[in-house]
């Protein structure tokens, strides 16, 4: 079997393949970042921006990049310095605690501050926005943070909670969040068990990815096909296998839904 | 492999690398050998198996019918066919088998004397090989759901026992007491484990989705907790705050060092430690799937350049690399599902067993011998047998 021999020659390749790699270390870091960049672009025009009447900046799921590049890890490692030089924003979404959605800062800060022009709490907003776009990479914050570090009254946290920005997480403490996003929450789900039921209906309970993608969707699926099946694809609620006809997707039973 | 040996033998390389690069291609190249089987004794899944330190010939099994049993590893026929026999069972007809299922067994380290047994039905046996008899029995308030004796232990002869109560109980070998318990745990204890570096360092996992690391000479609680989110209290929910899993913790493995520690959980992710310091080291294993309700077996390959983990996933044992995190391979051969496995460090086979009541080898694949040899010894007439003329073709690879 060819897989086989191409994981043995794997350990005994390792002078050859270092050599080659090391060249490539030094170049990687900034191709690795420069990738997830891209692919993180890419996914964000699969994003349907009219369904929300343009009020929501556009939203990816960090596990739909793991449906593009096959290394978690370094994945998870590029993302950490996106976070960190302040490009990127992570967010904890309610519905699962693994499901984080990413956001790029500018884009965030646009419509926030669109959604926000003419109401009150702009000033607010702003505020905030201004401490945590350049320095933070929290996903919640608690009292004292707000209080201590930021310098916020507690009206003005009122205020925050109002617009959107931050949500209820405990007596106490606020998870950020994309304002308007509850609708996109819920045409997410909705659509995501659309799109798994049509996978697990196929016969035998698999699907081509291509055949997938070209189906009609239904009045339940509102996002792009595509969007959805790198989600489940990242999120391994279906697995992939290779084929000579394609990528085969096949419903996994353990699944939760 | 010939680059290794030329670097070995005139002194280029260190000799251990030349070990660590065939054992990590045997390591990648396991498969089922129809040469070698497990004699099948158990009527009833097998929960557990441990493969004795010291010579690596004999290997313990426990199923769920409460039977133990002692196969002999070693191949001493001439033949290439070979299946591992029973040496010695502690069946149903004996009088001190266990009356519920078996849930670990474990040889004593030091030698093969003497074998340890813990069960559903409360209690721990420890017996003397020879006889077959248990020569001292622990009685428990709970389902007792593991227990592990220090590998490396010659100050103490403590056995860690985790049962349904929140307690982690120390049983001395030497004296027969139990006085010693760790409290700090909420569940039940679904994993004990011993440090293979320090011999006064444990790890127990609970339902309560913690993992806690103890120094059992220190009289207050654990050293520390293990907390996913590395003490980022940000990401977690407020009840998900230090907590290794998202689910129950029923899993846990050192790293033949003892510098790492691997934990799973039933949310379905496995998590890779630092075991001094408690941190998540946040290599992603993907989705690991787990949904056992007693506590995981799995182990660690030794002595292998990147080491792996193989760990039961329903009907097939998952292969990751220990520190890229990415999917070797699955390996398939299982019927039902998988409860346990266990590698053999000196032969880097692994031996895992399941509900299918079957016990399999997964023995490295033997090297093909080049094509080149194959045509010099054809030239010579040797004893590789010759394709007949008549059945060769055009179209057909001789490869496989």
């Amino acid at each position: 079997m060819s897989r086989k021999r191409a994981m043995i020659a794997d350990t005994f390749c390792l002078k050859k393949r270092r050599r080659s790699a090391a060249d490539a270390v030094t170049g990687d870091s900034h191709e690795g970042a420069a990738d997830i960049r891209s692919s993180l672009q890419k996914l964000m025009t699969l994003f349907s921006r009219k369904l929300f009447n343009d009020s929501l900046p556009p939203v990816v799921l960090k596990h739909q990049l793991y449906s593009l590049h096959s290394d978690k890890t370094s994945v998870d490692k590029q993302l950490n310095e996106l976070r960190a030089s302040g490009e990127l924003l992570m967010f904890q979404l309610g519905f699962d605690s693994e499901a984080f959605a990413l956001v790029f800062a500018e884009d965030y800060r646009a419509k926030v501050l669109q959604g926000e022009a003419g109401r009150e709490t702009l000033e607010t907003v702003e505020k905030f926005l201004d401490k945590l776009i350049p320095g933070c990479s929290d996903l919640s914050f608690n009292k004292e943070k707000m209080l201590k570090e930021f310098l916020f009254t507690d009206s003005e946290i009122t205020r925050l909670v109002k617009s959107g920005v931050l949500t209820v997480r405990d007596a106490g403490s606020w998870w950020l969040s994309i304002p308007n996003s509850g609708k996109f929450i819920k045409y997410f789900i909705k659509g995501r068990k659309a799109v798994l039921g049509m996978v697990k209906k196929s016969r035998y309970g698999e699907i081509l990815k291509t055949e997938l993608e070209g189906r009609r969707t239904t009045s339940h699926v509102k996002f792009q096909m595509k969007y959805h099946v790198h989600d489940i694809v990242g999120a391994e609620l279906v697995e992939c296998i290779q084929t000579t006809s394609g990528t085969l997707l096949r419903y996994v039973d353990g699944n939760n839904n | 492999m010939l680059s290794f040996l030329n670097a070995r033998q005139s002194g280029l390389d260190d000799p251990v690398r030349l070990r660590r690069a065939e054992s990590t291609r045997r390591v990648l190249s396991l498969e089922l050998n129809h040469n070698r089987d497990v004699a099948r004794v158990h009527g009833n899944g097998i929960n557990t198996l441990d493969i004795e330190v010291i010579d690596g010939r004999y290997m313990l099994s426990g199923g769920s019918d409460g039977v133990i049993v002692i196969y002999d590893l070693e191949n001493n026929s001439k033949k290439l066919q070979y299946s591992c026999k029973t040496v010695c069972t502690v069946g149903r007809s004996s009088r001190h088998v266990h009356k519920f299922s078996v849930e670990t067994v474990q040889w004593y380290p030091h030698d093969t004397g003497m074998f340890v047994s813990s069960s559903f039905d409360k209690t721990m046996k420890v017996w003397d090989t020879e006889t077959l008899k248990p020569a001292e029995e622990f009685q428990f308030d709970g389902n007792v759901y593991c227990h592990h004796m220090s590998p490396v232990a010659r100050k103490h002869s403590l056995i860690a026992v985790g049962t349904k109560d929140p307690k982690v109980q120390l049983c001395d070998l030497k004296s027969g007491s139990r006085i010693h318990i760790l409290q700090g745990h909420r569940g039940e204890i679904l994993s004990v484990r011993w440090s293979p570096r320090y011999e006064h360092i444990l790890a127990t996992a609970s339902t309560d989705s913690r993992v806690r690391v103890w120094d059992v000479r220190r009289a207050s609680g654990s050293l520390f907790t293990l907390d996913q989110h590395n003490g980022d209290k940000s990401k977690a929910s407020s009840e998900a705050v230090n907590t290794a899993h998202n689910g129950r913790a029923n899993g846990l493995c050192f790293t033949a060092d003892g510098l790492h520690l691997l934990t799973t959980g039933t949310d379905d992710r496995m998590r890779l430690w630092n075991s001094a310091t408690g941190e998540n080291t946040l290599v992603n294993y993907g989705k690991v799937v787990n949904e056992s309700r007693k506590g995981l077996k799995f182990t660690v390959s030794r002595d292998c350049s990147p080491e792996f983990v193989f760990v039961p996933c329903g009907t097939s044992v998952a292969v990751y690399g220990l520190h890229s995190g990415e999917l070797i391979t699955m390996l398939r051969g299982h019927y039902n599902n998988v409860d346990c496995c266990e590698f053999h460090p000196d032969y880097q086979e692994l031996y895992s067993g399941g509900k299918d009541c079957n016990i399999l080898a997964w023995v490295p694949v033997l090297r093909q011998p080049d094509i080149e040899d194959e045509e010099t010894n054809s030239k010579r007439g040797g004893t590789q047998a010759a394709v007949n003329p008549a059945f060769e073709d055009a179209w057909s690879s001789d490869e496989g």
